[in-house]
Order: structure tokens, then C-alpha cells, then sequence
């Protein structure tokens, strides 16, 4: 009865059942893990890396952000790739691919030389898998022959893409780092290599706290601890530019993308799929929360494109890229003054202290009647108080106030319409 | 500000969670391994899968889940005693106190009425066939909804001139207002069932039914209520508390002055009948029972609401008497142990002591060729359970329609 829609959609030419696949991580290690994952509704995987030989891990190896009583906001983990060998990985891709021949098996590889991309592309290919994402991308690999130090240099992600292409007949994905300021650069080295899509954002190089006891950072490994990768929801923002700059450059259109960062819920995979994204990639919501959470990624984007009269998911890729323009190019011809809905307002007061201390003192605050006032004249339209306001629908936009001898041929009530704050 | 104690007697509708409060509730969810609080369910709601949807911004999955399980979902989200079922069962007890379970489910349940949604679907399973179910409440509407997702051709026989049963007539509009009543209703309506009102099946109609449709549901409940055999029982004054519910829930509240109440009972009936006095402006208002505080039968969270609209409980006393002339005056009581005599003057007295059924109901149970569920069968339980009992009735007949 629980409602289900066509949710199919062709990413690099494989059909895949639906957009939402594990990433590479401790969320795919093995065969029996990722059954399970199968069995609870992900269209396929990119299994975690598989290498030459297994890893040497240390203990512990995550650490959590939290915000007051919220915890896991961010995450930060210290794995590298796949603890196997290459032979126990294909082993358990074989067993994968036998019984679960319609979910797709990608294949997450990294090697420290062209003759090791070589032989795992080949090990992999023949193994059955369905495509191959290459790991540019690892900010905490012991080697510095691999992962995110490779993923900077543009020269070697051409070089071991082109080598990976060159010995497999499957579809490639290179995986990119955050850890650049211009992710472009890798992304086009490794289309001219022949890669077939990109996939973005692996994590970001981070310390995530300090120990006050230990004077060190969080995990304490015997005392110390290192820099490695943040993922989690606190990332998706960062995920989100990359992927809109990936989706808005001309080198790379002929490419598809994959998206991951911060992904737990339907709404937060789809605004990855309007900014081009042909599918997603999720590994620390899995952490936190289990395989199921997929359950309402398909039924919450089902009811969302059966309300939206939506049929097929190709039909939102990329719909969000072109309104994302450059800071010199918005309309800067008006402002929006909030409106505070005085019988909504419990006289809490925090968008007077926000506006006075992080605006600009354009709240004035009735301390006997315990209700805020915009002062029209001083308020610049920031919304600062809007974001502060605890209580659900009370300060709203209002009036749209156009700088003098400014307009924009449109009226205020379409301008404040396009608002939605929750 | 000064948190507000309800007292509208009718109220159109009953304030829930807006998407932040349901999201912070929503978020206090562990998000168990197999859900304690879905076991505690009876009807099989399955609360810890529509929180997790909750939680993961899928409201229209939250709302379906309940609404494929349960098609009274808005009005068990008001009237469930949630405490001593799913809420009960709740890990986060652990650690401080249970999900606020109910005003999820009702915050579900606002969102498919206020977007006019529809998840449930017809099969045409068993397109062809026809049932009668006899009664409007909730056993009988859950029967009917199984039936007609399969196709059955339902139709529902009703004495009163509404649907819903107790739902309808038993339980007082502050805390389940019609519009939350025929919500649900309107659910089975989409689903095609029919509703014959004002229909009171007699014994001998029952047997004419039994040619005419394929199966027959009862769940006629149990609307008789007991009586007290002591002395003075039938003065005017004294009334039952169905019929005084029931009476104030058409009358809108709007009765004759009820001076100086007595309630004796100490269930969750009696708990409805003092707060529904409370807003109807009675002059005084006493609650007794035989039971102890503790002991006494209403939930928790019925009692403290009673006690803080200021309504004394009185425990560990039995009526003996009903005193007056042409009418009520005094209630005499004695203490179940000590000896001590209470009298109290009253105007009104209620008697919330218990329900059974009709006469002819039990023959028509025991009568072997039709299905039964709800209280006539379970002898007085919650509505979840008749939600229940009405599902696994339509199981079986759809069962027996295989099987031939």
C-alpha cells in the first residue's frame, strides 16, 4: 500500500532503480553488509576502496560535532580504504554481483603507482563489477603516493585515469576532494583522461576539537591524534558550491555527476539532483542512523514528484544550475522589512538582541509589554530575525521597499512569494 | 506567560505540533532497533516508522504509514491512551521521559486534512462481494476499511444519525472534535464505503442480511450502561454518563443548569463526565470511586487534568443511598473499610460504573455464521483494539472468501 514511484534513472549508462547508492565507506565493506543495504532499498554502492593490499587502522578513529543538544552535525573519521586484499574484495564483489544482479556494483579503487591502478581496474572489471569510481580523494591515507594528495595534482588524476580507462571496458567515475579551491582543475584532468562522470565531495581535511585533559586533538590516539576527513550534514553546504561550479563549467558538461555531502533525507538528495546531480552518494547519516533511512528518501521523493505532477526524475536534473549566479549579478534594487506577527509573539525577545548586536539596531524592544517594533528607517532587510525567531510563522517578509529611483519591474508581492522560510 | 488549561467544551479543533515542535519531538526519537513502542501499538500504527519519517522531512510517508494501518489514525492520535501503550514502551524512559507519541501522530494526521490527501488505494481483490457491517464504530469501521482497500462493497448500519459510535456520542468534543471524527469517516468514504444511518437492525433483519450480503460485521459495542441496585437508584437526577455525554455532545454543551454534581466512578468515562461538567459550568463537582487514587482505572494523564481543573477525587468510598423527594438531593456513601459516612448535596448525579451489552447483542455473537470485534466481544476496551479486532475480522472473512 505504502505508495512508490518510478524513482529509475540511467547514470552513466547503467540503469539504476532509483538515485540513491552507499558511498565508498565503512558502510560497504562486505558482501553481507551490503546485502542487507540491498535488501532495505539502495539502487547500488560504490564499494570501499579497494587497494593492493589491506590498511592499518588506528583505534579510536571518529569523532563527533554537536551543537547544543544536537549531536552529529559533522563527523570525522580516520579510515582509509578497505582493510582486505584485492583478492578477499573480488571474492566478496563476485558474491555481490551473483545474487544481487540487478543492483549496481560500483567499485571504489585506489592505488600509489600506475601499475597498481592497473591491476586493481583489470581485478575489478573482471570481477563483475558494473563501474569503477577512482579515490582522488582520501584526506587521511598514510601514503602520500595516495588519495586527496594525488587529487590535488591535476597531472596524476589525467595520468591514472587515463591508465584505469585504458584496461577496463566499464564506466569510470574519478571522486574529487574538497581540499582545493578550485575543484574544477582535477574534474577536467580526469574527463581529458577519459573519465565518465565526477563525483564530489569526498571530505574535508579537519581537527574537529581539541582535548582539554590531553592537549590534543579528537580521537586521542596513545596521546595524539591527526588531521583527517569531516563529512556530515555540517558539509552539504560546502558540497552543494562544489557541485554547482562542477555543473556550471563548460569543460565538464559532457560528464555526470554524482553528489555526496551531508545527505540524510529525500529533500536534501533532490537539491543535489536539481543542481545536476544524476545520483547520490550517502555514508555518515548510514552511520548514524542505519540502511533504512533510504526507506524515506524513495517514499518522501515519491510523494514530492507524485505532488509536483514529476514522472520522471531526469525531468529535475539540473533545474536549480542556472539560478545560481555570480554575487555581481543579483538584484540589489530592494529590500524586504520583516513582519512581525504580534499575536503569534511570546515576547522572548531574541530578535531584539540579534538585530542590536548582530545588525543593525533596527528592532525596538517595548521592555513592559515584552513585544519587538521594526524601526522601518534603520532596517536594511538582513532577516536576521527571521532566522532567530523560535516561533514557527511569527516574523515573516513583508513590505518590499525599492532604494531610491530603483526598481525591478516586478511587484513586492511576487518577491516576498518566492520566500520560504521555515 | 502562563501555559493555558483548555476549557472550551467544543473547540473546532485541538492545537497540535506546527513542523518545528514536531521536528524537536520528532528528534528526541532514538530510533530504536526494532521498535518498542510499534509492539505496544495494538492496531500495529507502527509509531516508530512514522516518526523516523518524521524525522527524515517525509510527513506524507508519516501520515500514509499510519493511515494504511489504522484508519481511526486521527482520531487515536487524540483519544488513545498513549501512556499505557506505545508511550509506555518507549526506550527513551530510559533517560528522561517517552516521545509525545499522540501529538506526532495527530501533527501526521493535521497534514493530510489540511493538504486533503488520500493514501489509501482500492484493489479489486474481492470486487463482487458484499458485506453489512453492523454498527458505526470503530470495530465496524475497521472492518469496513480492510475490506473495501480489497474491493468488498461495504455498507454500515447505524442507529444514530452520524457515524463514529462512542467516538461520536461517548467521548466529549474537547478532546475529539467532529471535524477530527469525520476525517476519519471521510477516509472510508474515498474508499467507497456506504453508511445507512438511522438504521437500527432488528434480529429479525439480521437474519434477511444474512442472504442478501456475503459476510456480516458486528460491532454494536456495549450501550447498555450498569445500574446501581441501592435505594433510591431511580430518582430523576440520576443519569447514566453515556447518556449524559452523549446528550451534552448534541445539545453542544448548551444544557439545563446541572447545580451540584456527583460522578461516582473512577474509570476514564467518569473522568469525561467531570471535566465535560467543569465546562458546563456545573456549581460544584465531586468524583468518587471505590478504588483507590492509584488504583483507579483511568489513565494518569486523565486524572491530573481532572485535578487541575479542580475537581476533588474522593477514593475508597461506595453510594448506598440516593437521597431526595420528587428528585435527587443527597448521596450517601460509605467508606469501603473504616466506617466513615459521607453525605453529599447533589442536583445531578452521574453514574459512570460500567457498560454491557444489549440483550440480543450476545445472541447475535454466539450465533456462529456471522464475524464480531469491539467491545461487545473484548468486554469494554480502547478504540485502538477495536481498531484491531475489526482488521482481523475482515482477514478472516476475506479468508473465507478464498477458501470457497
Amino acid at each position: 500500500m505504502i505508495m512508490k514511484k518510478d524513482l529509475s534513472i540511467n547514470f552513466l549508462g547503467v540503469h539504476c532503480e532509483n538515485p540513491f547508492f552507499l558511498s565508498s565507506s565503512p558502510v560497504c565493506n562486505n558482501a553481507e553488509m551490503i546485502s542487507k543495504a540491498f535488501d532495505a532499498g539502495w539502487a547500488g554502492i560504490f564499494y570501499k576502496t579497494v587497494g593492493i593490499n589491506g590498511m592499518d587502522e588506528c583505534s579510536p578513529r571518529f569523532d563527533i560535532t554537536t551543537k547544543e543538544d544536537t549531536p552529529w552535525i559533522g563527523f570525522k573519521n580516520m579510515e582509509q580504504i578497505s582493510e582486505w586484499s584485492l583478492e578477499q574484495n573480488v571474492e566478496e564483489i563476485k558474491k555481490l554481483k551473483k545474487n544481487y544482479p540487478n543492483k549496481v556494483i560500483g567499485v571504489s579503487i585506489m592505488g600509489s603507482n600506475e601499475e597498481e591502478w592497473i591491476t586493481l581496474a583489470k581485478a575489478i572489471t573482471e570481477a563483475g563489477a558494473d563501474m569503477l569510481e577512482l579515490n582522488f580523494s582520501c584526506p587521511q591515507m598514510t601514503s602520500h603516493a595516495m588519495g586527496s594528495d594525488v587529487g590535488q595534482n591535476p597531472e596524476l588524476v589525467r595520468k591514472y585515469t587515463k591508465a584505469v580507462v585504458d584496461h577496463t571496458h566499464l564506466p569510470v567515475v574519478a571522486k574529487m576532494t574538497p581540499n582545493i579551491s578550485k575543484m574544477e582543475d582535477p574534474a577536467i584532468a580526469a574527463v581529458q583522461g577519459g573519465a565518465h562522470g565526477i563525483s564530489a565531495i569526498n571530505t574535508i581535511k579537519s581537527v574537529s576539537k581539541i582535548d582539554l585533559d590531553h592537549l590534543t586533538g579528537l580521537p586521542v590516539v596513545n596521546g595524539k591524534s591527526a588531521i583527517s576527513g569531516y563529512s556530515g550534514n555540517a558539509v552539504k553546504p560546502i558540497a552543494l558550491r562544489f557541485i554547482t561550479q562542477l555543473a556550471q563549467c563548460e569543460q565538464l558538461k559532457t560528464v555526470q555527476l554524482s553528489g555526496i555531502g551531508g545527505i540524510e533525507t529525500w529533500q536534501d538528495a533532490l537539491e543535489f539532483i536539481l543542481l545536476g546531480c544524476r545520483n547520490v552518494q550517502v555514508t555518515t547519516s548510514v552511520m548514524q542512523y542505519g540502511y533504512r533511512i533510504v526507506e524515506d528518501m524513495i517514499n518522501g521523493l515519491s510523494h514530492f514528484m507524485d505532488e509536483r505532477g514529476v514522472d520522471n526524475l531526469e525531468d529535475m536534473v539540473g533545474l536549480a544550475v542556472n539560478n545560481i549566479i555570480p554575487a555581481e549579478e543579483l538584484d540589489r534594487s530592494y529590500k524586504i522589512i520583516p513582519a512581525i506577527h504580534l499575536e503569534k509573539c511570546i515576547g522572548c525577545g531574541r530578535c531584539y538582541v540579534s538585530c542590536y548586536d548582530g545588525a543593525h539596531q533596527a528592532i525596538a524592544w517595548n521592555s513592559e509589554t515584552r513585544k519587538p517594533e521594526i524601526l522601518i528607517d534603520h532596517c536594511v532587510g538582513c532577516h536576521l530575525c527571521l532566522n532567530v525567531c523560535p516561533v514557527f510563522d511569527c516574523i515573516t517578509p513583508g513590505e518590499v521597499i525599492f532604494k531610491d529611483g530603483r526598481d525591478n519591474n516586478r511587484n513586492g508581492e511576487d518577491i516576498v512569494k518566492q520566500l520560504v522560510y521555515q | 506567560m502562563v501555559q493555558k488549561l483548555v476549557v472550551e467544551y467544543e473547540p473546532e479543533l485541538i492545537e497540535g505540533f506546527d513542523f518545528r515542535r514536531a521536528m524537536e519531538e520528532a528528534s528526541r526519537c532514538l530510533l530504536c532497533e526494532d521498535p518498542p513502542c510499534s509492539k505496544g501499538c495494538p492496531s500495529g500504527t507502527d509509531p516508530g516508522k512514522f516518526i523516523r519519517s518524521i524525522r527524515f522531512r517525509n510527513v506524507n510517508g508519516a501520515a500514509e504509514t499510519i493511515r494504511t494501518s489504522n484508519i481511526l489514525g486521527a482520531s487515536c492520535s487524540l483519544i488513545c491512551p498513549q501512556e499505557r501503550l506505545c508511550e509506555q514502551e518507549c526506550s527513551r524512559c530510559g533517560i528522561d521521559r517517552p516521545i509525545q507519541i499522540g501529538k506526532l501522530q495527530q501533527f501526521a494526521m493535521e497534514y493530510e486534512r489540511k493538504l486533503n490527501k488520500t493514501y489509501l488505494s482500492k484493489k479489486d481483490t474481492y470486487a463482487g462481494k458484499r458485506v453489512a457491517c453492523i454498527g458505526a464504530g470503530p470495530a465496524s469501521l475497521s472492518c469496513a476499511a480492510e475490506l473495501a482497500k480489497q474491493g468488498v462493497q461495504v455498507t454500515i448500519f447505524d442507529e444514530h444519525p452520524k457515524p463514529g459510535g462512542m467516538l461520536r456520542y461517548a467521548i466529549p468534543p474537547y478532546r475529539l472534535p467532529d471535524a477530527v471524527i469525520d476525517q476519519d469517516i471521510h477516509q472510508l468514504e474515498k474508499l467507497g464505503v456506504k453508511f445507512r444511518l438511522n438504521d437500527k437492525v432488528t434480529t429479525k433483519e439480521l437474519g434477511k442480511m444474512k442472504e442478501e450480503y456475503d459476510n456480516i460485521f458486528v460491532g454494536i459495542g456495549m450501550w447498555q450502561s450498569k445500574m446501581l441496585t441501592i435505594p433510591g437508584a431511580d430518582l430523576p437526577g440520576v443519569v447514566t454518563a453515556i447518556e449524559f455525554l452523549s446528550r451534552a455532545r448534541e445539545a453542544h454543551g448548551k444544557m439545563p443548569s446541572l447545580g451540584n454534581v456527583v460522578i461516582v466512578g473512577g474509570g476514564d468515562v467518569a473522568m469525561d463526565c467531570a471535566a465535560t461538567c467543569k465546562m458546563l459550568g456545573a456549581a460544584s463537582i465531586y468524583d468518587i470511586f471505590i478504588e483507590t487514587i492509584e488504583g483507579a482505572p483511568a489513565v494518569q494523564k486523565e486524572k491530573e487534568y481532572v485535578f487541575k481543573l479542580g475537581v476533588p477525587l474522593i477514593s475508597e468510598f461506595k453510594p448506598v443511598e440516593f437521597i431526595g423527594q420528587s428528585r435527587v438531593e443527597r448521596v450517601k456513601f460509605e467508606h469501603m473499610s473504616n466506617g466513615s459516612i459521607l453525605e453529599i448535596a447533589a442536583d445531578t448525579v452521574i453514574l459512570a460504573v460500567g457498560q454491557t451489552m444489549q440483550s440480543e447483542a450476545a445472541s447475535w455473537r454466539d450465533s456462529g455464521d456471522i464475524f464480531s470485534g469491539g467491545d461487545m466481544v473484548n468486554g469494554g476496551d480502547t478504540v485502538v483494539r477495536a481498531v484491531k479486532e475489526g482488521k482481523e475480522a475482515a482477514v478472516k472473512m476475506m479468508e473465507s472468501f478464498t477458501r470457497r
